[in-house]
Formats: C-alpha cells, sequence, structure tokens
C-alpha cells in the first residue's frame, strides 16, 4: 500500500481538492498542516525547496500542486 | 453520428461554464462541459460577499453548489484540458482533449484567465520560493514576516487584506498613483494598520538566495531601493486565455479578449462565449455567470433554429 503524506495548509483550495480527490479514491494519507506545525512546514521544504502548496508525497515521489495525472500515476489509478 | 456528438460543448468550468451548463441541462440540449480545472479561479477567492443572496461565502463553497446544480441536469462533465479544436466544414466543431476528441454543433468559450507575469529577473526563478500568485493558497507560510503585493486593483488589496492576517507587515507596491479598489476595500486598506502602500513605482528585480530575500524598486522608497520581504504576491491581472478561440477565427480585441456581443454570440456562427475571457469591463462572478446564461440561451435558438448536419468526416 502506497505511504501517502500531504502537506497543505487549511485555507489553500488545491490542499482541499487533493485531499478530496485521494478521499475518494480511498487512499489513507497523512494530512500535514504546515500553516501552524513548524516541524511539517520545515520537513516539507527541505523536501521540495519550496513554499507552495499542496505538496504531496507518494512513497518518496514528491508532487507539488494538485497534479491529478501525476498523482494517478504514482498511486497506479 | 459519432458516438460522442453534442449538441454544446462548454469549455471551461469556472463559474461562467457552470451557469452556462445549467442552462444548457435545462435546455435539454446534449451538452459537456469540458474543464481541466472545475470551478475555476473563484477557487481561489476567500471571501465573496458581492454575489447576491448570499451574505458571505468562500470561492470553494460557491463553486461546489454550482457543481451541485449542474449535477441536477443530463451534463457531462469532463475533466481534461481542451487543447484543440477544428472547424469542420459543414459548420461543426471537433474539440480535442489530447488524443479523445468531442464532435459539437456550438461552443461556449469560457476558458477564464491565467494570471499575469511581472517579467523581472527573479521572478521565474523564485516561483514557490517567496513569489507567489495565491495568498489564499500559500499566505499562511509567512506568518510575521514582511510580505510585498504588486498591484492596484481590487484583487490586489483583497490579497494585501488577507496577507495582514499572517505577515507582521504588508506593503502594496502599484506602479500607478491611486489603488482601483472597491470603496469598502480601500477603507478597509486605509484602516488597516499593517498596510503601507508604495504608488508610483515598480519592482524590476527580485533577490534571494534558496528564498526571496528583498526587491529592487525603480524609485528609492525612504531612501532606498532596495525592499527587505520575505514574499512577493503578484496580483497585476489577468491575461484571457482565448488563443483556442483565436485560433478558429474568432475576433478578439487589443487585450486578446473574445469580442461578444449582448447575446453572447461571437463573430463565428455556433461559437459563443462568456466570463473573464470576453471582453466586458466589469469580471464578477455574477456577470460571468449571467453571460454563461446568455450564452446557452443562445446556444439553443441557434441549435433550434438551424438545421445543423455534422459531418466531420468521422466515427
Amino acid at each position: 500500500m502506497a505511504e501517502v503524506t500531504v502537506y497543505s495548509t487549511k485555507t489553500c483550495p488545491w490542499c482541499v481538492k487533493a485531499k478530496e480527490f485521494l478521499k475518494q479514491n480511498k487512499i489513507k494519507f497523512e494530512d500535514k498542516d504546515v500553516s501552524a506545525d513548524d516541524k511539517a512546514r520545515n520537513e516539507m521544504i527541505k523536501k521540495t525547496g519550496q513554499m507552495g502548496v499542496p505538496v504531496i508525497d507518494i512513497n518518496g515521489e514528491i508532487i507539488i500542486g494538485f497534479d491529478v495525472e501525476r498523482i494517478k500515476e504514482a498511486l497506479k489509478l | 453520428m459519432a458516438e460522442n456528438m453534442y449538441d454544446l460543448v462548454i469549455i471551461g468550468g469556472g463559474v461562467a461554464g457552470l451557469g452556462a451548463a445549467v442552462y444548457a441541462g435545462r435546455f435539454q440540449i446534449k451538452t459537456a462541459v469540458i474543464a481541466e480545472n472545475l470551478g475555476g479561479t473563484i477557487l481561489l477567492t476567500n471571501d465573496i460577499a458581492n454575489y447576491p443572496g448570499f451574505r458571505q461565502i468562500t470561492g470553494m463553497d460557491l463553486a461546489d453548489k454550482l457543481k451541485e446544480h449542474v449535477k441536477d441536469y443530463n451534463v457531462e462533465i469532463i475533466e481534461k484540458k481542451a487543447t484543440k479544436i477544428e472547424k469542420c466544414k459543414e459548420g461543426c466543431f471537433k474539440v480535442f482533449t489530447g488524443e479523445k476528441h468531442y464532435h459539437t454543433k456550438t461552443i461556449i468559450f469560457a476558458t477564464g484567465t491565467e494570471w499575469r507575469k511581472l517579467n523581472v529577473p527573479g521572478e521565474k526563478e523564485f516561483t514557490g520560493k517567496g513569489v507567489h500568485y495565491c495568498a489564499l493558497c500559500d499566505g499562511a507560510f509567512y506568518q510575521n514576516k514582511i510580505i510585498g503585493v504588486v498591484g492596484g486593483s481590487d484583487s490586489a488589496a483583497k490579497e494585501a487584506l488577507l496577507l495582514t492576517e499572517y505577515g507582521k507587515k504588508v506593503y502594496i507596491i502599484y506602479r500607478k498613483e491611486k489603488i482601483r479598489a472597491e470603496p469598502i476595500n480601500l477603507e478597509r486598506l486605509n484602516k488597516n494598520k499593517k498596510i503601507e502602500i508604495i504608488n508610483n513605482t515598480n519592482v524590476t528585480e527580485i533577490k534571494g538566495d534558496k528564498f526571496v530575500k528583498s526587491v529592487v524598486l525603480d524609485k528609492a522608497y525612504k531612501g532606498s531601493k532596495e525592499l527587505k520581504l520575505d514574499a512577493l504576491f503578484i496580483d497585476i491581472g489577468h491575461i484571457p486565455l482565448s488563443s483556442l478561440a483565436k485560433d478558429i477565427g474568432v475576433k478578439l480585441n487589443d487585450k486578446s479578449e473574445i469580442i461578444i456581443g449582448r447575446e453572447a454570440k461571437t463573430n463565428v456562427k455556433g461559437i459563443f462565449a462568456a466570463g473573464d475571457v470576453v471582453d466586458t469591463k466589469f469580471k464578477q462572478a455574477i456577470t460571468g455567470v449571467a453571460e454563461g446564461v446568455t450564452a446557452a440561451y443562445s446556444t439553443y435558438h441557434y441549435i433550434s433554429e438551424n438545421e445543423i448536419i455534422c459531418g466531420c468526416g468521422d466515427k
């Protein structure tokens, strides 16, 4: 099973969409709020070198933004 | 008849496209909405207080309500990007989404806009690293930081106001004298102690190491041309996404907006347009929806009054 982490903020619309997409496809994921959790924010910046959300980590593959095609590919949907 | 033959294809899934889809559904014409981003740019607006009937609603909620409304009708939603359009001799069109294509008698362009870039050194390099285009998306990264907003429109004012919830200081850098915000937002700007307006000034360069550290101004501000900040949000307007329409002969104005009449018709028979991509001056969610609805009505009449035999030469 894929290990999925979503780095997001509460207000970011594409984060909401990305999480909805994962839920619809019954993918379990860990949701890290980078606006409230400094550790998660630093972890995300370290992984991506940037500060745009959402960032989706699928088994170590980093996808910046709600890129449905890449998410589908990484999850083999 | 080709299997995927439609009376109407709506390109774009923002409020204008969805408004058109509701009415097309009610008129019972065979309709598909082809949209890469269902919901469109309204998703990026936090607080909508000027859509009559809703005292306060988020863009996301408004888009969800419209999507749900479209689902009440027999309208197909294809979440793909329209990549190409061909006009067939017989007055029909083929709309491509990559390799797949859809035949249709009419099209409504509700393709909206994309962010205008500042086009200065550092912008591309620091995108996502201090340079951003959506406060609602990325503003939360800059808690207690110094933030700049470039632009002087109502939208820029709203972005700046939202950013004061995060940053300790928000500069609005505007090339002209007076911010063009709605009076209600202008009042909010003036009352907000975190906001400082730098007018008659352009940003000429964005500097930093891994992340943005400062911007260079074309005019000294408080004795320096370099302004230290941690993030720059760019809100200098939008560019209409009208190239697909242009390719099939639709007339654009000098801003690349699609020229429409009161009935949302373009110069090409069977082609209609609505929303931010068209040449109306006041671009609001409510006016975009209204144009979408008018376009659906005009489409319905066009289809009812003209016998269109579609034969694009393939099944």
